[in-house]
C-alpha cells in the first residue's frame, strides 16, 4: 500500500525521517516521495536526512503568539520555547489561519498515486495536536483516500498538561481519521535502558514497512496470496485505534559446503537445501506476533479485524503453519475478520509475522491517559477558580507545565531546552513566569493575551472569571457535558 | 467438448493457467477460448498461458476496488463485476459461441472477488447464450476462518442455483504437511486441472470411428444436466511404454496379455471413487455418474469398461452411469476419471454453512456495537474532556 506520508510538529518529522530511512534500507517503495513535513518552527526540521527543503513547511512563524527562535534570541532555559509552546489551541489557531499555505504545500503530494494518507504526531504536543488536527480535517475534506493517524502518546515522565493534549487529541482524531494507531511510548521505553528513543523510531518504522510495504517490493517474486491494498484498507475501515504486533526468525546463513560446490561444478544436481522450518515453527511465530510487545499495549480479544503478513523465502513459507497461524488468530482474538497473506522474498535472511489488529478498545493506557487528563483539567479548573482575578491563570499553568516536560524532547514539539525545575505549586512563582512569558511576546502590536484566546477557544482550563457564579458555571462548562458542570460547584 | 473457461478471481484465473498448461503438455484441446477476470491488478499478471488480450481487470475505476482488488469481500467484489458489466460483456462478445459446447467459469469461493464477481458473470453468460454453463469452485478450508467460510457459503447459493452444474473442489481435502504456501496451491490446482480437463477433452473431436466405446460431448453433457453440485474422482496407472523395435514386435504378440484385464479395470475405477474426491461426499447420493478410461484404447478392454460401470451402479445406487473411453494413443498412462453427478451429502459443504453461520453472527456483533465502543474507549468516563476541533 503506497502512503503519502505527513509528519507534524518534532515528533512526527523524525518518525517520517526514521520511515524514509526503512524504506530505503528495505527496498520497499512505500512512499514514492510523497511526503510532507509541518511544524510551527523550523529548527524542528534541523536534524531531518530524508525530507527535501521544499517539504519542509513551517505554519504559523507570522503570528503574534508564535514564538521564533530569533524572538527568543536572549531566551534561554525554560523561557526559550518555540513554535505553539505546547498550546494545542493555538496550533490549531495557527493552522487554520494558514490554511492557504497548508494547501499550497499539499500540492506536492500526488493523492492520485497513493492508496492511503498518513499524518505522524506527537499527540502531547500543541503543534502535533492542533495543527494535526487541522491538517486531518483538511485532507479529509480533500482526498478521496482513507487517512490514517500514527500518533505518539506521552509517557508518565512527561507532563499532566502532554496527557490532557493527548487524551484530547485522541477524541479528536479518531472520529476524523479512518484508523489512528497510537504509539504506547511508555512501554518501548520501559524496557529499554535509557530514554532510547532510537530503539522505539525504528521499532515504529519496521512495523510499519513491513505491514504497509509488504508487496511493494518492486523485485518481489509473486506471492500466492499477496496482500492488496484493499486487504489493509478493509482490515482499517472499521475505525478506531489500530495496532501492531511483530515477530522474526533469523535463518542460518548457510554457506555452499565442497560437496556442493563440487557437484554443481561437475554439472551433476545440486540438492534442494532443506528448509529451516516447517509447519510448527512457522505457527510460533505467528503466535510470537501475537504476544509480542504491540505499538499499542491492548487486550487482543478485543480487535474487531485482524491482517496477517508473513514475509520471507518461498521455500521456508510453509502451507500448513501459514494457515494455522491464521486459525489461532481467530482463535485468540474472537473475530472471523482476518486477512492473510504472504511476501516472498526469495533472498531474504530472515523470516517476519506482522499482525494488524484494528479496533481494538480494551486499552488500559487509554484509560490512564485519560483519567491524568481530568485530573488536571480539574485542577486547573480549581486554580482559575480559586484565583479569579489573575487573567493569566492559564498562561501561568501552561509555563509552569514546561518545566516538568523540560526534560523530555523526543516526543515533544517545543524546542525548550536547560535544565529541569521543580514544578512549583507556588502562585507568586507562577504569576512571575506569566510574566515572562508575557514580555517574551511584549513586542508583537495587537496581542491578544492568549488567556482571552483560550477562554474562546475552549473555556474549561480559563474560566476563572465566572466560576465562582453557580449559573454562569454551568453556561461556560456546556460545551463539556452536564457532569462536569455538575462536580464544578461542589468543588468550591 | 469444446469449451469456453473463464476464470474469476486469482483461485479461478490460475485454475484456468493449469488447465491450459495441463491439455497443452497432454495434446488436448478442450479450452477454445480463454478468459481471466480479476479486480487485483497484480494478481492478473500471474498466469503463462493466458494470452495478455485475454486478461480483464474490472473495478479499476471503482472507488473500493482501483484496481488493488476488494479486500476479500464477497459484496464489493459482486458490486464492482455488476458496475463494469458492459466491459466484460464485450469481451464476452469476441467468444464465438457457436464453436463450443458450454462455457467454465472458475473461481475461488473463499475470496472476495471469485465469490461476488462470478455470479455476476454467470447471470449474464446466462443471459447470452443458451449454452450450459458450468461452474468449478474451490472451497475454502477449514483453517481459512470464518470470513472465507462465510464468503464461500453464501456464493455456493447463488453458484448453484444459476449454473447448470456446479463442480467442488474442497481445499482441505488437499492439504498436506510440508508443503510451502507456493507448493501448496500449485500442487491443488495441477490436481484439478488435471481431473477436470481429463473428465471433459474426451470426446472433444467428436470422430464417430474412433469405436463404441467411446464418451462424447453429450454424454457428459447429459450427466451434468442433473445441476446441483459434482465431485470427481480420478485415478492413473503408468503404463509400460514399449521402447525400440524389439520390443514393437514383441509387443504385437502380447497384445491381449498387455491389454488391463477387466479386474484391473474395475480396480482402477474403485480407486478412483475411494481416494481423494474433489468434493468428498456419499457416492450413494449421486443423481448420475459417469466413467471416462484415457489410454491408448489397446488398453482398455470392454469387458473391464463393462465390470467397472456395474460396480459403480451399484456404489452409487443408480442406473444412470455412463462409461467409455477417451483414446489418446500417445499417452503413456491409462487413467480413470469418474464424475459423480449432483451429490447431495457432502459433509464439508455442511461444515462450511455451520461456520459461516458463526462467523455471520461474530459479524453482527461486532458491527452492532463498533461505534458505541469507540466512542466509549475515547471519551473518559465523564465525558469531561473535549475534541481539539
Amino acid at each position: 500500500m503506497k502512503l503519502a506520508l505527513f509528519g507534524v510538529g518534532n515528533a512526527g518529522t523524525r518518525i517520517v525521517d526514521q520511515l524514509l530511512d526503512a524504506e530505503s534500507r528495505t527496498d520497499r517503495p512505500l512512499t514514492d516521495g510523497n511526503v510532507l513535513a509541518f511544524n510551527t518552527t523550523p529548527s524542528a526540521f534541523a536534524d531531518t536526512s530524508h525530507i527535501d527543503d521544499e517539504r519542509q513547511v513551517v505554519i504559523g512563524d507570522i503570528h503574534p503568539d508564535v514564538s521564533r527562535p530569533e524572538d527568543l534570541a536572549d531566551e534561554s532555559g525554560e523561557d526559550r520555547r518555540e513554535g505553539v509552546a505546547g498550546d494545542p489551541e493555538l496550533g490549531v489557531e495557527v493552522a487554520r489561519d494558514d490554511l492557504p499555505e497548508i494547501r499550497r504545500a499539499l500540492d506536492l503530494v500526488d493523492d492520485t498515486e497513493v492508496d492511503a494518507a498518513m499524518i505522524v504526531a506527537g499527540l502531547g504536543g500543541g503543534t502535533g495536536c492542533g495543527l494535526g488536527a487541522v491538517l486531518l480535517e483538511e485532507l479529509a475534506s480533500i482526498y478521496e483516500l482513507p487517512i490514517y493517524v500514527l500518533g505518539v502518546l506521552p509517557t508518565s515522565e512527561e507532563s499532566d498538561r502532554r496527557a490532557w493534549t493527548a487524551a484530547r487529541a485522541v477524541r479528536t482524531f479518531v472520529p476524523l481519521a479512518d484508523a489512528v494507531f497510537p504509539i504506547d511510548t511508555e512501554s518501548w521505553l520501559a524496557s529499554a535502558e535509557s530514554d532510547d528513543y532510537d530503539e522505539l523510531n525504528r521499532a515504529i518504522a519496521t512495523r510499519l514497512v513491513s505491514l504497509f510495504g509488504a508487496g511493494e517490493r518492486e523485485t518481489a517474486a509473486i506471492s500466492e496470496l499477496r496482500m492488496d491494498p484493499n486487504d489493509l484498507k478493509r482490515t482499517l475501515d472499521v475505525g478506531g485505534l489500530a495496532t501492531i504486533g511483530y515477530a522474526e526468525t533469523e535463518l542460518e546463513e548457510v554457506s555452499e559446503g565442497w560437496y556442493r560446490r563440487l557437484r554443481r561444478l561437475l554439472g551433476l544436481d545440486v540438492p534442494e537445501r532443506e528448509p529451516q522450518t516447517d509447519a510448527v515453527s512457522i505457527k510460533n511465530l505467528v503466535q510470537r506476533a501475537a504476544d509480542s510487545k504491540l505499538t499499542l499495549q491492548c487486550d487482543i480479544e478485543t480487535a474487531d479485524r485482524v491482517l496477517l503478513v508473513l514475509s520471507g523465502p518461498p521455500k521456508e513459507l510453509s502451507r500448513k503453519g501459514f494457515e494455522t497461524g491464521r486459525y489461532l488468530l481467530e482463535d485468540k482474538t474472537g473475530t472471523v475478520e482476518i486477512l492473510a497473506g504472504d511476501e516472498p522474498l526469495p533472498e531474504g535472511s530472515r523470516i517476519t509475522a506482522t499482525i494488524l489488529l484494528s479496533n481494538v478498545t480494551g486499552v488500559p493506557r487509554i484509560e490512564t491517559l485519560q483519567r491524568r487528563a481530568v485530573e488536571f483539567q480539574r485542577e486547573q479548573d480549581d486554580l482559575s477558580a480559586s484565583d479569579p482575578d489573575d487573567l493569566s491563570a492559564a498562561t501561568t499553568l501552561s509555563t509552569s507545565d514546561t518545566q516538568r516536560s523540560a526534560g523530555n524532547q523526543s516526543t515533544g514539539d517545543d524546542q525548550s531546552a536547560g535544565d529541569e525545575q521543580p514544578p512549583s505549586d507556588d502562585h507568586g512563582f507562577d504569576f512571575q513566569e506569566a510574566e515572562l512569558v508575557d514580555q517574551s511576546e511584549a513586542d508583537s502590536e495587537g496581542e491578544s493575551t492568549s488567556s482571552e484566546d483560550e477562554t474562546e477557544e475552549e473555556p474549561t482550563p480559563a474560566d476563572g472569571d465566572t466560576a465562582d457564579d453557580d449559573t454562569a458555571a454551568t453556561e461556560s462548562e456546556s460545551t463539556g457535558d452536564g457532569s462536569a458542570a455538575e462536580n464544578e460547584p461542589q468543588k468550591q | 467438448m469444446k469449451l469456453a473457461t473463464i476464470g474469476v478471481g486469482n483461485a479461478g484465473s490460475k485454475l484456468i493457467d493449469r488447465m491450459l498448461e495441463f491439455e497443452q503438455e497432454t495434446g488436448r484441446d478442450l479450452c477454445r477460448h480463454v478468459l481471466v477476470i480479476n479486480t487485483a491488478r497484480t494478481d492478473l499478471a500471474k498466469p503463462d498461458h493466458v494470452p495478455e488480450d485475454r486478461r480483464v481487470l474490472i473495478g479499476d475505476t471503482h472507488q473500493k476496488a482501483k484496481g488493488h482488488g476488494v479486500g476479500g469481500d464477497g459484496e464489493v467484489g459482486a458490486e464492482v463485476a455488476k458496475n463494469d458489466i458492459d466491459e466484460i460483456r464485450r469481451v464476452f462478445d469476441d467468444v464465438e459461441i457457436h464453436e463450443v459446447d458450454a462455457i467454465l467459469v472458475a473461481a475461488g469461493l473463499g475470496g472476495g472477488t471469485g465469490s461476488g464477481a462470478g455470479p455476476v458473470v454467470i447471470d449474464e453468460l446466462q443471459k447470452m447464450y443458451d449454452e450450459p454453463v458450468y461452474g468449478l469452485g474451490v472451497l475454502p478450508g477449514e483453517y481459512e476462518g470464518g470470513r472465507p467460510a462465510l464468503n464461500a457459503a453464501r456464493s455456493l447459493q447463488s453458484f448453484v442455483t444459476k449454473v447448470d452444474n456446479f463442480i467442488a473442489f474442497d481445499n482441505d481435502a488437499w492439504r498436506s504437511r510440508g508443503q510451502t504456501v507456493e507448493e501448496g496451491y500449485e500442487e491443488m490446482n495441477r490436481e484439478l486441472a488435471t481431473r477436470i480437463v481429463t473428465l471433459l477433452a474426451a470426446g472433444e473431436v467428436d470422430d464417430s470411428d474412433v469405436g463404441e466405446n467411446a464418451m462424447d460431448s453429450s454424454d457428459i453433457m447429459r450427466t451434468l444436466d442433473t445441476g446441483g453440485v459434482s465431485s470427481i474422482g480420478y485415478a492413473s496407472t503408468d503404463l509400460d511404454k514399449p521402447e525400440g523395435l524389439l520390443s514393437k514386435y514383441k509387443k504385437k504378440e502380447d497384445d491381449e496379455i498387455n491389454s488391463m484385464d477387466a479386474a484391473k479395470i474395475k480396480g482402477l475405477v474403485r480407486r478412483a471413487v475411494n481416494s481423494r474426491l474433489t468434493i468428498p461426499c456419499e457416492v450413494s447420493s449421486a443423481d448420475r455418474a459417469l466413467i471416462i478410461f484415457a489410454g491408448p484404447s489397446s488398453m482398455i478392454s470392454r469387458k473391464g469398461i463393462e465390470s467397472a460401470r456395474e460396480w459403480l451402479e451399484q456404489e452409487a445406487d443408480t442406473v444412470e452411469v455412463l462409461a467409455g473411453d477417451d483414446p489418446r494413443e500417445d499417452s503413456d498412462t491409462l487413467a480413470a476419471v469418474v464424475l459423480l453427478s449432483n451429490v447431495t451429502e457432502t459433509p464439508r459443504i455442511k461444515e462450511i454453512q455451520n461456520q459461516a453461520v458463526d462467523a455471520q453472527n461474530k459479524i453482527k456483533e461486532l458491527d452492532a456495537v463498533r461505534e458505541e465502543e469507540i466512542a466509549s474507549l475515547i471519551t473518559d468516563d465523564d465525558n469531561e474532556l473535549d475534541p481539539i476541533v
